[in-house]
């Protein structure tokens, strides 16, 4: 210490003293009282955190009036996962899970309305039947796969189970970031559980002769229709003298056009013929086109790969397409899934095809959920009928439990995920009002008490099955997200006005430039075991493989 | 007096007094350390290896991320979509938010809480503000066709958010609403610092206004001006939130700003190697305008 220094020092410590003798704060106490304020909130903080944190869980079990359907659903999932029957999955799931009472699992869910399961219904009964706390990790979709893989690549272990799309299951699992089932499956499961799938999401989750999850959510689009309007006398009247057939929902792209303009010519602007949702980024046209695609016999790669989208099916598929936008409510091309629920439930529109809440929603079946209130009530309820979607309907998207390859707690994890699909307990999730989880077990789409949820719900679940019976697939390999967005920009260029053959060369080119990027050979030998898969093109659906499911 | 550690406590008393400056500054160093510093070296290394979640492994590739994304045409045009909208906007904010400070910068009646209400975008964040803007431009439930309907006498069917070139009238709209009051507050500073005597020897002189504005208002503004602009630029190239909210980009690729562009590459295609190198390309590209501008910044001296 140099003089000056020393001089320094001597100053501020006699200021210390002085200030201390005068009772005012000094630097030191100043830093003593941080460090002790501090430590207090960092003990406060373990002492209180267990407390409030059990004390929240237990406040936001949300359970259904037990005299409703929903209720009936719940207290037999309470009953299956507590008294058995003991060699179901529910049952042995809870009984083998007790063992890791207090760990805490950390799940991926989509944010939003997908997250309240888990933080209103099924997280807070699991740890209330097991003691295993969750912690739900709300992301975006996209985020579901990236976070995923990037925590992976960190070893960071900060997810046990990955909700995440069936698409992604090849890259996630080639990548090591989930791990394979069928060990825990073999010893904690009752396997006939897993046959109780529909046949087209059956195979989902397997892949290279593994499984690699549980599926979890039959989000297969079907036509949803006004029987007011269809049954009208004097439109069915004018439609026969026009077309010489009968009004009655479509069973090709080209009737669907044809009867949304003869609506619209007739009943507009009260109502329009259609609805699409077709907003840039919504999903809502690279499934459409898919689904129409596939349905006019069009291929997706060739056999050396290339791209089959600029093709006589792909111009056909775009052609109908802009003859339904034409047809439509006005605003069409600027529509989101939700602002189209939202034209349909205020009887705006006539027909629209989409996920499975659509009937719920326009049931007024989900409204009855605060959560969900943003959306408006149906003026609708009660002239809705259900259709399979013209030609091959898609399975848009769908979800898949994994488990993450990094848990630190994966036996906790993988019982969860059992016993959360397991039949009983997935059937009080997909009949949550607020749920955005569709039915997928056959057991579902048999179920009474789902039957009496809203009068009409028993169609609604036959037509959903009759759906997957000839559903389609998304294209579940890697790159998956690149062909997507080929998609939806082409879609919605052509919207604007684009050539159709110029936007689907321009996609085509796009694709064949991610299949190079991904290796051409490579990609062929996932193209050739998505086409394995059921429900991979129109010829190739569960019901042309005869495993079609009669309700 | 001298003090003399008589036990370990003093010791780290006396300790923690001589480095306490070291002790405030080291959570900030760390921080930047963390969050800037590894962050920027680790991006150089993800620039020329394969980074990418579609495809396994991390290879050392060279430069061919650079030459994925320069042989981009998605790239070029969000590139030129960039430059558009920032010159238009900042155009258009700057002259509004002129002519807005030469209107205020008088005391009248009622002129704070016009204030007031001229600076509230400002406080808006750009997403609330692309979601109101979406909500009034939207078919069919957006009120904007059927004001101008009315207005006009005849149906109007604009498609705002999906029809070129009203997409992009649509972008500017909301950038322009939410960021004139920026231009404004800084150039009413400004006009506000200008000496009064200045106008006060140029009325004698029989200056009239216009010459006024052009020799005395606009030379003393210029540095606020520069500043201004300057500003205003950095953070219009960032364009992303309202086309996120207002057009997704579409349709087509046709509103892909080079934020969104990288955006998209990165977070939806999860190319994250070409994203990189696609930000370190426009980080250059931005470097060079906003050098320019800050030596001109550094030079402008009102005359």
């Amino acid at each position: 210490m140099n003089n000056r220094e020393k001089r320094d020092f001597e100053a501020g410590l006699n200021a210390e003293l002085d200030a201390w003798l005068r009772g005012e704060n000094t630097r030191r106490s100043f830093i003593k009282k941080f460090g002790l304020m501090t430590g207090l909130l960092a003990t406060s903080g373990g002492i209180l955190s267990p407390w409030t944190e059990n004390a929240l869980a237990q406040a936001a079990v949300d359970l259904a009036d037990p005299s409703t359907p929903l209720g009936k659903a719940q207290a037999a999932a309470m009953k299956a996962s507590t008294e058995g029957p003991a060699d179901g999955s529910a049952y042995r799931a809870v009984q083998a899970a007790k063992q890791y009472s207090g760990v805490t699992i950390n799940m991926t869910y989509e944010t939003g309305l997908q997250a309240l399961d888990p933080r209103n219904f099924s997280g807070p009964v699991w740890e209330q039947l097991t003691g295993i706390k969750s912690n739900v990790v709300e992301l975006t979709n996209p985020d579901q796969y990236s976070k995923a893989v990037a925590e992976h690549i960190a070893g960071s272990g900060a997810y046990d189970v990955l909700d995440i799309s069936p698409a992604w299951t090849p890259s996630m699992a080639d990548g090591g970031v989930i791990a394979p089932l069928d060990d825990y499956i073999a010893k904690y499961m009752n396997q006939a559980d897993l046959d109780d799938v529909h046949p087209l999401y059956k195979a989902l989750p397997t892949y290279k002769g593994k499984i690699w999850g549980f599926f979890d959510d039959g989000d297969m689009f079907a036509l949803y229709y006004r029987k007011d309007i269809f049954e009208d006398a004097k439109l069915k009247e004018a439609y026969q003298a026009k077309f010489s057939k009968a009004l009655e929902p479509p069973k090709t792209w080209e009737e669907y056009a044809q009867i949304a303009q003869f609506i619209t010519d007739n009943l507009a602007p009260n109502v329009y013929g259609a609805g699409h949702f077709r907003k840039a980024g919504s999903p809502g046209n690279q499934f459409d086109f898919l689904q129409q695609f596939r349905a006019n016999g069009g291929v997706l790669f060739g056999d050396d790969m290339k791209a089959g989208l600029s093709s006589d099916a792909g111009m056909k598929t775009l052609t109908n397409m802009l003859a339904a936008n034409a047809a439509s409510i006005p605003g069409n091309n600027e529509l989101d899934a939700v602002s189209l629920w939202a034209a349909f439930l205020q009887g705006k529109v006539a027909m629209i095809y989409s996920w499975p809440p659509t009937g719920r929603m326009a049931a007024n079946y989900s409204q009855s959920a605060k959560a969900i209130n943003f959306v408006p009530q149906s003026t609708i309820a009660g002239k809705v009928g259900y259709a399979v979607v013209p030609g091959n309907p898609e399975h848009a998207t769908g979800y898949n439990k994994a488990l993450s390859a990094d848990s630190r707690n994966a036996d906790a994890a993988y019982l969860f995920m059992q016993w959360v699909t397991s039949p009983p307990v997935s059937l009080a999730r997909v009949m949550l009002p607020y749920a955005l989880r569709d039915p997928y077990r056959l057991s579902h789409f048999k179920s009474e008490l789902y039957g009496d949820l809203f009068p009409s719900a028993k169609e609604y679940l036959i037509n959903l099955n009759n759906s997957a019976n000839v559903g389609l697939l998304d294209i579940i390999m890697p790159g998956a997200q690149d062909y997507f967005l080929s998609l939806d920009r082409m879609c919605t260029s052509v919207w604007a006005g684009t050539d159709p053959k110029a936007a689907l060369e321009t996609a085509a080119a796009e694709w064949d430039q991610t299949t190079e990027r991904l290796g051409v050979d490579q990609q062929k030998a996932y193209y050739e075991d998505f086409k394995k898969l059921p429900g991979s093109s129109a010829d190739h659906t569960v019901e042309k493989m005869g495993l079609a499911v009669k309700l | 007096m001298t003090a003399v550690p008589t036990n370990r406590f003093d010791a780290l008393s006396e300790w923690s007094d001589r480095h306490f400056k070291w002790l405030l500054v080291a959570p900030a160093v760390l921080l930047i350390l963390a969050l800037s510093v590894y962050p920027l070296l680790f991006s150089v290394w993800v620039l020329f290896v394969n980074y990418d979640f579609t495809v396994p492994g991390h290879a050392f590739v060279g430069f061919r991320n650079f030459t994925r994304v320069l042989a981009d045409p998605v790239a070029r045009w969000s590139l030129w979509v960039t430059v558009l909208l920032s010159t238009i906007n900042v155009t258009l904010e700057f002259l509004l938010g002129l002519a807005l400070a030469l209107a205020m910068v008088r005391n009248f009646r009622g002129r704070g809480l016009i204030m007031s209400i001229l600076i509230i975008p400002l406080f808006i964040s750009p997403v609330i503000v692309g979601q109101a803007w979406a909500l009034l431009l939207q078919r069919p439930f957006g009120p904007t066709n059927y004001v101008l309907s009315q207005i006009l006498g005849y149906e109007v069917t604009i498609g705002w958010l999906t029809q070129a070139p009203w997409n992009f009238i649509a972008l500017v709209l909301a950038d322009v609403w939410q960021w004139t009051p920026f231009m404004f507050v800084i150039l009413l500073a400004g006009l506000t610092a200008i000496p009064p005597n200045l106008y006060e020897a140029a009325e004698l002189d029989g200056v009239d206004g216009w010459r006024a504005f052009w020799w005395i208002t606009l030379p003393q503004l210029a540095p606020m001006i520069l500043l201004a602009i300057t500003f205003r630029i950095l953070d219009a190239v960032r364009l992303f939130d309202t086309i996120f909210v207002m057009t997704g980009g579409g349709p087509g690729t046709n509103t892909y700003s080079s934020s969104f562009y990288l955006y998209t590459l990165g977070f939806t295609q999860f190319h994250l190697s070409e994203a990189t190198a696609g930000a370190w390309i426009f980080l250059l590209l931005t470097a060079i305008l906003i050098t320019f501008l800050v030596r001109r910044l550094l030079r402008a001296e009102p005359t």
